[in-house]
């Protein structure tokens, strides 16, 4: 399974990433073609294409790209595995900044909530990174177990916060995790995150580095503290977009990095291509399951990916016991 | 303080008031059953004695809240925060206290109430036995599930109607429903087809027919015809379903309830933005021909008898035009 120095470079080799790109590429064209709707039908079929199933294939790819390599680049910058917006409470910020926004300026544009998110989530994730600073780990679980914790925390008072102000019902629908409700002009922000999907392939080495710690980054000529902030900015922005557009999409930053390094091995730069396919082709599937197995209804991805994703979870956990 | 000192506290002083009301009434029977008569219904748990026009009277079941209004009734408790500015005469003032949100109800303030009558049941159902201990003269008369709607409502309205002396309203109340019904029957071409729908943060989601809040006793009702027949999973709040299954299904009339419109501050996307707006709606023939009904506002916190005349009152014009 675990694939061990890659200097030999086969011809297996070389074709691997075009081929897994190929067989992502062949999902999201399925995933075009799965709906209620007949858009092989006469007259409107092709513009329901246009107007439901494109923008929802763009939505998928757009952040299962995002949630995967923001798991990357948090399990790189803490150096520890089981680390993903989920399990950091980033996600749960920015769901506490969107709430907020909502409740003071309601008729606020999607920019300015999107905007707010991402600083709340910016804010957390640094949270996160002090207290882990702060603190002399025993073992590399607790760190997730930390952020757990603070983002149950948050969430609580952003639970509270709805209960009192009534949008508890609302504050449901918003933060599962469903691409159900996109349709064109309710997707397009989340271009956003391939700007980011971009800077993180351009400083996907020096995030590596810096994830080794300050030493090591300084000796080498890295701006610890800058790419610390860099790499924590990038995340919470793909967050903070994510949650507002789609919601929650536990777990995916989590599985798939660690997939692809169970079985490539730990290169940041050569595993990013990996992660994004990885993040892509999971979300797909999750979401093309999620609406063909109650057809015409659907099953919210979020809920799907939790299953998924909670069974590799407790998987990884196995495994690395069994190494210890 | 700790909540293990509040809890002990808490016990004795309810243990306290069960000791006091029972030597009360202990004490005074003969005296007050000579003054205050008493009558007996059936209510959702069976037949129960109750106080008839009683004085202190806690509400919680929204159901009721209408028709307690319309009747002049005062409450000493009621849920404010489900009630909103819907019934000031029955929530409003100081001297009427909070008895708290379902998912928090305030028992304290219930048990400091007093009440000779409680009429619990519906959201608050699960609270059933606190209340059997704080006043046995409990009712619970929402409309069961699984059973015929509209009598149940009907049922629900006689048994206030008894309680509160007033059955030739009660009886009015009921004929209206049935009045409403009958004109939206007879408006109601069974060859166009109806969905229902619920929407709230922004989506949309599938009522069923014959369950589902409102929207999905349109159908068993009035007869209607699904656009969709499909059993619901999540009958409350609706079914997750995409604009694309809506615009397949094709429905000539749209059934809308919207959950927020209730909570919604200024910023909230309404239903009518929300299904008129959308794109791969447009070829529906229910938003072209703008064949869509709107639930009232307040529906979803009300649902008594008499919003449900307004909903088949509403129906059966909209059919009719």
């Amino acid at each position: 399974m675990i694939v061990t120095a890659p200097s030999p470079r086969t011809l297996g080799h070389r074709l691997a990433l075009p081929a897994a790109t190929a067989g992502v590429t062949a999902l999201v064209v399925v995933s075009l073609f799965v709906g209620v709707y007949d858009i092989a039908g006469e007259g409107f079929g092709t513009e329901m294409f246009f107007i439901s199933r494109v923008p929802r294939t763009l939505a998928l790819v757009l952040a299962g790209c995002a949630m995967a390599v923001s798991g990357l680049i948090m399990q790189l910058l803490t150096q520890n595995r089981f680390v993903e917006p989920s399990t950091t409470g980033t996600s749960e910020w920015a769901a506490l900044g969107l709430l907020v926004t909502v409740l003071l300026a309601p008729t606020a544009p999607l920019i300015v909530r999107m905007v707010v998110a991402s600083v709340a989530a910016f804010v957390g994730t640094m949270i996160f990174i002090g207290i882990l600073r702060r603190i002399s780990l025993r073992s590399s679980l607790v760190v997730p177990l930390i952020g757990i914790m603070l983002g149950a925390v948050v969430s609580a008072f952003t639970t509270y916060l709805a209960v009192s102000t009534n949008s508890l019902q609302m504050l449901g629908t918003w933060f599962m995790g469903s691409f159900t409700s996109i349709v064109r002009g309710r997707y397009e922000v989340l271009w956003v995150v391939a700007i980011v999907v971009v800077l993180v392939f351009l400083s996907a080495d020096r995030i590596t580095v810096a994830g080794l710690g300050r030493d090591i980054a300084t000796t080498v000529g890295v701006d610890h503290t800058r790419v610390m902030l860099i790499g924590a900015g990038l995340v919470a922005v793909a967050t903070g977009v994510t949650t507002v557009v789609v919601g929650f999409l536990p777990f995916l930053g989590l599985v798939v990095p660690n997939l692809v390094s169970m079985w490539r091995g730990d290169n940041a730069r050569a595993n990013l291509p990996w992660v994004c396919l990885g993040g892509v082709a999971i979300v797909v599937v999750c979401d093309i399951v999620g609406r063909v197995i109650r057809m015409p209804f659907e099953v919210p991805v979020s809920m799907i990916l939790g299953v998924v994703g909670s069974a590799v979870f407790i998987t990884l956990l196995l495994r690395m016991r069994a190494r210890a | 303080m700790s909540t293990r000192l509040i809890r002990p506290l808490a016990a004795a002083s309810l243990a306290a008031a069960l000791a006091l009301t029972g030597c009360a009434s202990g004490a005074a029977a003969p005296a007050e059953q000579a003054a205050a008569t008493t009558v007996t219904v059936e209510d959702n748990h069976g037949s129960i004695e109750v106080p008839v026009n009683p004085e202190r009277v806690v509400a919680l079941d929204n159901t009721t809240f209408e028709t307690l209004s319309e009747w002049g009734v005062t409450l000493v408790a009621a849920p404010k925060p489900l009630m909103y500015d819907l019934w000031p005469s029955l929530s409003g003032g100081d001297e009427v206290l909070d008895a708290g949100l379902h998912r928090e109800p305030n028992i304290e303030n219930i048990l400091a109430a007093d009440p000779d009558l409680i009429v619990g049941g519906y959201r608050f159902r699960e609270i059933y036995d606190q209340l059997k201990d704080i006043q046995p003269a409990t009712i619970e008369t929402s409309p069961r599930d699984g059973e015929e709607h509209t009598s149940e409502l009907k049922r629900q309205t006689a048994i206030l109607g008894q309680v509160f002396d007033k059955n030739d309203e009660a009886t009015k109340l009921s004929a209206d429903l049935d009045a409403a019904i009958a004109d939206a029957k007879a408006a109601y071409d069974p060859s166009q087809t109806v969905m229902g729908l619920i929407t709230s943060g922004g989506k949309i989601s599938y009522a069923a027919p014959g369950e589902g809040r409102g929207v999905g006793h349109l159908f068993p009702t009035l007869g209607l015809t699904p656009a969709l027949d499909r059993a619901a999973e999540d009958a409350s709040h609706g079914d997750d379903i995409s604009v694309e299954a809506i615009a397949a299904a094709n429905p000539e009339w749209l059934f809308v309830l919207d959950r927020d419109a209730m909570f919604g501050e200024d910023g909230y996307v309404s239903a009518k933005d929300l299904i008129e707006n959308a794109e791969a709606l447009k070829n529906v023939p229910a938003v072209q021909k703008n064949q869509i009904v709107y639930l009232d506002g307040s529906f979803y916190l009300d649902e008594g008898i008499q919003a449900y005349t307004k909903l088949y009152r509403s129906a059966a014009e909209a059919f009719a035009s």
